[in-house]
């Protein structure tokens, strides 16, 4: 069992905490330089997890649990406009990143208005390559429940933010309803809109442990980051990809962020020491965002072994 | 306590959105700095409908902004020096300088410093209207406060006074009477 970890020190000897993490046989998801400090999200074997801490403790750095790492997480607002950014939106998509999420802000097209509200195939597919989404609403009873047409069709569990008290009957199609996030016009900083802030991180949690739960009764032939791992030895080209996170996990497989038309039959070939190509477990195609390719993983019931 | 003598926000059926509704309107007023100039405040949401009105009564009209008001004018050799104080309006001065002098009469020796070669003094010259640059703030500020799929508006600004409303479907002129009449109950309330 890996558990996700989010380090925070300062960069003298912070390869350190790579090695060892390589040592454990742990992963890497994410290292973010920024001057003299560095951020490093890390899956880490349970058992080991004191080792990490005593080094991490020495380093004078700081362990702590990041619940949603290496998952891909939407926030989606009714337009990219000044009236949800950057608070709420903002808020909320930071504080996701914080507890080791990526998060990907989504502004539909035409999302404004209680009868005019509407969702296209495209932005329904970009969501829907995400781990589970959450759909930011303002302060109106009526608004927010006549806008449940917008996520009916996202497969991804859906957690709605909004102003008010609303009983969870009236929106059939959400996960979770999250109140007193309506629209906000201040940054959030006071105790009870961290709290809630906070609310929203555990829905999402929730809402991807489900997601987990379902994955776990088949299990995948592989898994996330063994696939990243394995990409980013072979495919060296995404190493000098300008995207902060040049491959992004998900649950169920990883986006990884080459053109696909030029690149996917090299990811396709990607080999694993068992002998298996990655074209062979994982179906790959082009992702709706930027085109580039995404990897999903076949469970084990389709290619009837794991790895 | 509300910086405006009367802030009155009524949405019916949505007390939630009427309490939220006095939050952003007071965030986006202060934010722009136009709650000192604003008196009376009136707040009408039907979201059945749905449509999103505010009325609201100025405290007076803003006066001119004067040269005297933005620098210290001093007499210095064949004309006057302007001593810039507050560099906002820098750019209309020079260039109101520009036109009543010509570029030949008015120099830049130092950043905040400004020397006219005239006979009269520059002190009264007006170089921005606030009243205009006040009106043109608040109808930014009701596009941003208004709900953001109320795209169908109506801008009525006066004197003393302003009337606007913002609605999803074409606005006609019974849901504009209806407007006035809530809120002319609600000032009389």
């Amino acid at each position: 069992m890996l558990d996700p970890v989010m380090y925070t020190g300062g960069v003298y000897k912070h390869d350190l905490i790579m090695e060892l993490v390589e040592d454990l046989g742990g992963y890497l998801l994410q290292k973010n330089v920024t001057q003299s400090e560095v951020i490093l999200l890390l899956l880490i074997p349970s058992d080991d997890m004191p080792i990490l801490a005593a080094l991490a403790k020495e380093l004078r750095g700081e362990l702590v649990r990041a619940p949603l790492a290496g998952t891909e997480v939407a926030v989606v607002t009714p337009t990219l406009a000044i009236h949800h950014l950057p608070h709420s939106a903002c808020d909320v998509a930071e504080y996701l990143r914080r507890h080791g999420a990526k998060s990907n802000m989504v502004g539909l097209a035409r999302g404004v208005g209680r009868e005019i509200a509407q969702i296209n195939e495209y932005e329904t597919d970009l969501v829907n390559e995400h781990d589970a989404c959450v759909f930011m609403f303002g302060n109106f009873v009526q608004c927010i429940v006549e806008k449940g047409p917008l996520y009916r069709n996202i497969n991804v569990p859906v957690v709605v933010t909004g102003g008010p008290e609303i009983p969870k009957e009236k929106m059939p199609y959400a996960f979770e309803y999250v109140s007193s996030v309506g629209r906000i016009s201040h940054r959030s900083k006071k105790a009870n809109e961290l709290a809630n802030l906070d609310r929203i991180v555990a829905a999402v949690g929730r809402a991807l442990d489900r997601a987990r739960r379902d994955i776990e009764k088949d299990p995948l032939t592989t898994s996330p980051p063994r696939v990243m791992d394995a990409v980013r030895e072979q495919v060296p080209e995404v190493q000098s990809s300008f995207s902060p996170l040049p491959i992004a996990l998900n649950l169920n497989g990883c986006r990884i962020k080459l053109p696909y038309d030029e690149f996917h039959q090299a990811v396709s070939d990607v080999t694993f020491d068992e002998g298996m190509r990655l074209g062979d477990i994982a179906t790959i195609r082009p992702s709706r965002m930027k085109r580039y390719i995404l990897v999903r993983i076949k469970p084990e019931s389709e290619t009837g072994f794991v790895i | 306590m509300d910086p405006l003598e009367v802030f009155k926000v009524e949405a019916p059926g949505e007390e939630y959105g009427e309490k939220k509704y006095r939050e952003i309107l007071l965030d986006i007023l202060q934010d722009l700095g136009l709650v000192r100039s604003i008196g009376r405040l009136y707040v009408y949401a039907d979201i059945s409908k749905p449509y999103f009105a505010v009325f609201g009564l100025f405290r007076g009209a803003l006066p001119p902004l004067l040269v005297r008001d933005i620098g210290d004018v001093a007499a210095a050799g064949d004309g006057f020096q302007i001593k810039v104080n507050d560099e906002e309006h820098l750019a209309d001065l020079v260039r109101v300088l520009w036109e009543r002098y010509g570029r030949d009469n008015v120099e830049q020796p130092d950043r905040d410093i400004l020397t006219v070669i005239s006979k009269d003094s520059p002190a009264d010259i007006p170089v921005a209207d606030l009243d205009r640059e006040f009106r043109q703030d608040l109808t930014d500020a009701l596009i941003r406060i208004a709900p953001e799929g109320f795209r169908n508006r109506m801008n009525e600004m006066k004197e003393d006074s302003f009337f606007f409303i913002a609605a999803e479907e074409t606005l006609t002129s019974e849901m504009i009477a209806e407007v006035r009449e809530k809120i002319r109950g609600m000032m009389n309330a």
